[in-house]
């Protein structure tokens, strides 16, 4: 069990290096807190890729491989190495599934590079307490279909397919996909109300 | 040269939203090598598929943002994955 900073509250560090002793010494609740601030600045590098590989896919399959080479990471001094390294594992993943599909890379190596070692991904984040209160606030308002729709998907935490989570609400797949748009509008509507600035794509 | 479209024209067809919403998840289905792509990406345009990412993108804050512990439905799938497993 991880007992090192970040357990309690908002993480307030920049190097996400601190867990990668614990991480390395297969310490799940330290990568778990390595992955909060870590998967955005991962998932964002896979933006030019996009249109042409499943980034989601591509994502949770490099995230899986840091657990697994944790062991063998070692650091440069510079911070963020693990974070670094997953970026690389992700691009170069990315670029394997091009090359399967034979699709050209989308960006020259050097701007790749350049994301890899984060400069164009930007600094890991830690969650806003402030918004979580405006979103549960939001969540709590929300009609019953579309509430349950987004608690069976956060609950579930891609588990399952839709298929299998429309038929626990007893729900036709479009209807668990409509009463889900329906929820992510409603929420991303009472956000703005509340002043909350929202990515454009949760409305 | 292209000439723009005229007045009143349709413009390209949007995503069908469902395939966006469906893609925008986390589920994907495991490989025997890797996580597999979403089997409805394949049926997304390259605007669909750019969407669906934008799209998961803002989820994942959204779910993060509730959860207890500040991670998202995709860092949750991968603990899964690495709580099932032996170890690193």
């Amino acid at each position: 069990m991880y007992k090192g900073p970040g357990r309690e509250g908002v993480l307030r560090v920049n190097d996400l290096d601190i867990f990668a002793p614990a991480i390395a010494a297969g310490d799940a609740d330290a990568f778990a807190r390595w992955l909060g601030p870590a998967e955005r600045v991962v998932r964002e590098s896979l933006r030019p890729f996009a249109a042409s590989v499943d980034a989601e896919a591509v994502l949770q399959e490099a995230l899986l491989r840091v657990w697994q080479v944790a062991p063998r990471f070692a650091p440069d001094g510079r911070p963020n190495g693990l974070l670094r390294l997953a970026l690389r594992i992700a691009r170069n993943l990315a670029i394997d599934e091009l090359r399967r599909a034979r699709v050209a890379p989308p960006a020259p190596p050097d701007d790749l590079e350049r994301a890899a070692e984060g400069e164009a991904a930007g600094a890991p984040r830690s969650p806003d307490p402030f918004l979580r209160r405006a979103i549960e606030l939001c969540r709590q308002g929300l009609p019953e279909k579309p509430a349950l729709a987004l608690a069976e998907r956060l609950s579930n935490a891609g588990a399952d397919p839709d298929e299998r989570l429309a038929e626990r609400l007893n729900m036709r797949l479009n209807t668990f996909l409509q009463n889900f748009t329906r929820a992510r509008k409603l929420l991303a509507e009472c956000l703005r109300k509340q002043g909350v600035e929202i990515e454009a794509e949760l409305a | 040269m292209t000439q723009p479209p005229p007045p009143g024209a349709p413009g390209p067809p949007a995503p069908d939203e469902a395939l966006v919403e469906a893609v925008a998840g986390a589920y994907r289905p495991e490989g025997l090598r890797a996580v597999r792509a979403h089997p409805n990406w394949y049926d997304l345009d390259e605007a669909g598929r750019r969407l669906a990412f934008e799209r998961a993108l803002a989820l994942r804050e959204l779910e993060a943002a509730l959860d207890p512990e500040g991670l998202s439905t995709t860092a949750r799938a991968v603990l899964r994955k690495v709580r099932g497993a032996a170890g690193p």
